[in-house]
């Protein structure tokens, strides 16, 4: 990450886009969104978050501490998002399904030595 | 037989622990969120709003698949839901169940039904943004015939069971129309054979006789306005002055008597005073009789409720009322009193309980029209009761028409489609990635009303600052006092006091 | 200790026969009566001297453990087996000595033949002799779901004999993962049959480590989640050994999370017979050591509204806050006091321990009452 000042309201900051997706800026920067405006351009291997009206009554060097732990924090979040769209789709699909249509089907033994069948009921 | 001998003697062959490992190290995860509860540690919440208070950094390490198998969290994070051995977890179903379990709540739809039967009040609290006409007027009272069309619609809600509240205004003004209110909802019931609970929201300062032999017959429960001690009650009553607080007491006093005890409820109205005595409010709930109280915020609708800074500033104060609160209540169960604060119990039930739980104010889907809905007094009808008070400063948002108009058209017709944009926080800025989502809600007339936007702007949104604080400020007391407090909440939780062991 | 089996030398018995005792026991002899021969049928201690046409079975060496309205099943051989017990409140129908899981604490170690035949028969006929106004009746085995189709017959016929009786059925469960069965039992009555069904931890290596079966734990919580889709009422069996106290709180609240609607949830102290003394090693804990452990998941389960049972645990050994949870549920013909329980101020309130059981806490011992008040 790399951090300009630009003046005394404007701030840049610099992280590689691999790490920190468009996604995952958005949703950062959306709740530092009612404190100052913020501007994200994005390419391949770069993004800049240009900060600007940064209001005087906030310490910069706070700010950016946050930022830091929720820029984190917010990659988690769309890792977990990204691995489990289908899962949440799937349990959303059998939780309100009216019918046995999205049912899992059973599995594994249910013998004893001599055998048994669950068809046979 | 020498090949059955070998199967059965296979099959009563004693295996170790680890031939019943069906995984392999890696994971793969479960839908999950968190969020940050105190400086050391974080709450994760699975989709079914199980949760693990964990210290920081544990979720970004579940999603780095960095938890071996041989710490304790792993086999706690696959009991939990918070991670799976295989790529479609075995007991998925029961995952679906518990989903469909928690958001049950949509099947009864709407089973709170409040009936505005007048507009005329004896009385002129500073607050309300309702009444505001004199005892006699009688053009604002619910004509027969939209009482009618009102019970009709009720009678149409898919729910098993229903609430019929009377509000007004000061409804027992207007006592007739409760009267045939009751008896036509009673008569028509013959046939929809729905459990009614039948409740009348009343100052408490007009009662006879003949209203009591009513309410008693029909098993009538009575909701009443105590704010306080007497200094704070009749503050908010200026024009009334030192009377109001004796009346209501002497009111409340009365109906017990009459109704029997838990018959009568009362819910405190917030100001500004308010928020610097918890403890006195506290108190004089006991003093009175109640073993529950809610901490209500500042009703933020009327007067102000643009004004950002002002509303931020009450927030905030509210917090610190509600904290003060909390502690002292919970103290007061330590010590062996048995005294609940309800909007608490409404977030532990959906903490510690797999049930629906449905709450006007804080539940996703919201409040407006699958809970609730309002009947006026001039036979329109709106998706809640902040829905009609927003009418009244001309803002009809959130009429969804007539009481005239057909049920399909009301409940189910273009608004209803429109606010359904915004009735999930699932879907919402902000709310789709917290933490807190299954503990919370959406409340699209709040945010359309202080932020001009149906959807809510998360970071200046009171609601928003408010749920998350408290949410946050419950787990922090699960994290910090442990067991003991959890007794207490899950005493809240299924209303049993705790009875001390032997 | 009460006796269900004894032998004599039979006298015409042409097969083996039902019969019901309509005597008590009177110059030592018992009549009972075989409704397929329809004839009688004398049992005797006594030697008779001179050879006789009627049928009997003679030279038994007690008869004290019958009495009137007791069923028995008198075989050639000259065994006379109990099946049913008038005073007793514990009788069951037994269905096989098969099962398909393999616990490691299982008290009737399974065998491996196929007796379902055999048992039907006699159940059929047996449930027909049953009075009408028996309040409980189990099935139990072996795993009796191991009857197939005739598993659904022996229900219906017992709806239709005994249609005021509640049936308690002890099954594992895992066959209920298929729907198509829980569906056929929703069909025949069950508002009076509940299902005991037993469940060990809530991570289901551990459960099917002790259940020695790959998969059980999938099937037996798909099968609850079955049940409770059909409106089958379920209790739930935990059984406290050395590889299941460690989770029981985590359990206490997996079940209260996925499994509310649990009827009633029993946890029981470990039979120590069968395979128990075999697997001594990795089952035996004192029941004092797990004290915690099971008070913590027992207030859970009870604060959130569960009905909780405690199951062959002596009072001695657990915390007074758990004492009202404690059944007598140890049947009758296998329940004993020990020698230490004599003066115990709590005797009458207490299950005893097991007869069958070849190992018993060290810390069974009388509790004295002191001024009024119960000291340990």
């Amino acid at each position: 990450m790399i951090i300009d000042k630009i003046n005394s309201s404007t701030f840049q900051i610099r992280v590689n886009s691999r790490i920190y997706n468009i996604e995952t800026l958005h949703k950062c920067f959306y709740w530092y969104s009612g404190k100052f405006s913020i501007d994200i351009a994005s390419d391949n291997e770069l993004a800049v978050i240009t900060i600007s009206d940064f209001p005087e009554e906030l310490e910069f060097d706070d700010i950016l501490t946050t930022i830091k732990k929720d820029l984190i924090d917010f990659k988690t979040r769309d890792i977990v998002a990204k691995e489990t769209a289908n899962i949440r789709t799937l349990l959303i699909a059998k939780a309100f399904a009216n019918n046995d249509e999205f049912d899992e089907v059973p599995f594994g033994d249910i013998n004893d030595p001599i055998g048994f069948d669950a068809k046979e009921f | 037989m020498q090949m059955e001998n070998k199967i059965a003697k296979e099959f009563r062959k004693f295996k170790p622990f680890d031939f019943y490992q069906t995984g392999t190290e890696k994971y793969y995860l479960l839908p999950f969120r968190f969020h940050q509860i105190n400086s050391e540690k974080e709450v994760i919440v699975n989709e079914v709003g199980d949760f693990l208070i964990v210290p920081i950094g544990t979720a970004r390490r579940i999603a780095e698949k960095e938890i071996e198998y041989e710490e304790s969290l792993f086999i706690d994070l696959v009991t939990n839901f918070f991670i799976s051995e295989k790529p479609i977890p075995d007991l998925i179903d029961v995952l679906a169940t518990r989903y469909r379990t928690k958001k049950s709540f949509l099947d009864d739809f709407t089973a709170l039904h409040i009936f505005v039967v007048s507009l005329r009040c004896n009385h002129s609290c500073h607050y309300c943004q309702v009444s505001r006409v004199s005892e006699n007027r009688q053009d604002f009272d619910m004509s027969v015939e939209n009482l009618k069309h009102a019970i009709e619609h009720m009678f149409r809600s898919p729910s098993a069971a229903v609430t019929m509240e009377f509000q007004g205004g000061e409804p027992l003004l207007a006592f007739e129309k409760i009267k045939f209110g009751v008896e036509y909802a009673k008569l028509l019931n013959k046939k929809y054979q729905k459990e009614i609970t039948f409740v009348i929201c009343t100052n408490a300062t007009v009662f006879t006789q003949e209203i009591f032999d009513f309410c008693y017959y029909h098993e009538i429960r009575i909701s009443t306005s105590l704010d306080g001690p007497e200094f704070l009650h009749n503050a908010n009553r200026p024009k009334l002055g030192t009377k109001s607080y004796e009346m209501v007491i002497d009111g409340i006093n009365t109906a017990r008597a009459e109704l029997g005890h838990d018959m009568v409820s009362a819910l405190m109205t917030t100001t500004a005073l308010s928020l610097n005595y918890p403890i006195e409010i506290i108190e004089n709930y006991i003093e009175n009789g109640f073993d529950h109280i809610f901490l209500r915020p500042i009703s933020p609708y009327g007067f102000a409720l643009k004004n950002q800074k002002k509303n931020h500033y009450h927030t905030r104060k509210y917090l610190d009322f509600y904290k003060k609160g909390l502690d002292y209540i919970i103290q007061l169960n330590k010590e062996g009193h048995f005294i609940v604060e309800d909007y608490t119990t409404i977030i532990l039930k959906k903490i510690l309980t797999p049930f629906p739980v449905s709450y006007v104010d804080l539940q996703s889907p919201a409040g407006i029209i699958n809970n609730v809905v309002v009947y006026n007094y001039d036979g329109h009808v709106y998706a809640s009761d902040e829905s009609r008070m927003l009418a009244e400063s001309g803002d009809f948002t959130f009429r969804i028409g007539h009481v005239k108009d057909d049920y399909k058209s009301l409940f189910y017709g273009e608004k209803a489609r429109y606010f359904a944009n915004f009735w999930s926080n699932e879907s919402l800025a902000g709310c789709s990635d917290c933490g807190f989502q299954t503990y919370c809600g959406a409340d699209p007339v709040f945010h359309h009303a202080s932020q001009s936007d149906l959807e809510g702007y998360r970071p200046t949104s009171d609601f928003c600052l408010k749920n998350m604080e408290i949410i946050r400020h419950i787990f922090d007391l699960i994290d910090k006092e442990g067991k003991q407090v959890l007794s207490i909440f899950n005493s809240w939780v299924n209303n049993r006091p705790i009875i001390k062991a032997l | 200790m009460i006796q269900l089996k004894t032998r004599g030398f039979a006298v015409n018995i042409p097969e083996k026969l039902l019969a019901i005792v309509l005597t008590d026991v009177q110059d030592n002899e018992i009549v009972c009566f075989s409704s397929s021969i329809n004839l009688e049928i004398v049992l005797s201690t006594r030697i008779p001297t001179s050879s006789s046409t009627k049928c009997m079975v003679v030279g038994i060496p007690s008869l004290m453990h019958l009495s009137k309205g007791d069923i028995v099943l008198i075989d050639p051989n000259g065994t006379i087996n109990t099946l049913f017990r008038k005073q007793s409140f514990h009788n069951s129908l037994f269905i096989t000595d098969r099962c398909n899981s393999n616990c490691l604490m299982c008290s009737q170690p399974p065998k491996n033949f196929d007796d379902l035949d055999h048992h039907f028969k006699i159940n059929t006929e047996l449930i027909s002799l049953l009075p009408k106004t028996i309040k409980e009746l189990g099935i139990t085995g072996g795993e009796p779901t191991l009857l197939g189709r005739r598993f659904i017959t022996l229900l219906e016929q017992i709806n239709l004999e005994l249609p005021t009786t509640n049936i308690h059925i002890l099954t594992n469960g895992r066959v209920f993962a298929w729907k198509n069965v829980v569906e056929k039992l929703q069909r025949v009555e069950n508002k009076r049959t509940v299902y005991g069904i037993p469940l060990y931890s809530d991570y289901y290596q551990q459960h099917d480590y002790i259940v020695q079966v790959k998969g059980a734990f999938r099937q037996t919580i798909l099968g609850f989640h079955n049940m409770a889709r059909y409106g089958l009422r379920l209790e739930l069996r935990i059984v406290l050994h050395l590889q299941s106290y460690k989770r029981l709180p985590s359990l206490s609240k997996y079940i209260y999370k996925n499994l509310p609607f649990v009827e009633h949830v029993a946890f029981m102290g470990l039979e120590h017979t069968g395979y128990a003394i075999k697997n001594n090693d990795i089952l035996w804990i004192d029941p004092k050591e797990y004290a915690d452990e099971l008070e913590e998941s027992i207030m859970f389960l009870d604060t959130m509204g569960l009905t909780v049972s405690i199951y062959n645990l002596q009072l001695c050994l657990l915390k007074p806050s758990l004492w009202k949870f404690a059944r007598k549920s140890i049947s009758d013909w296998k329940q004993k006091y020990l020698d230490e329980c004599v003066n115990c101020a709590l005797l009458s309130n207490c299950g005893g321990v097991f007869t069958t059981s070849k190992v018993h806490s060290n810390y069974i011992k009388a509790v004295t009452t002191i001024a009024g008040q119960i000291k340990e």
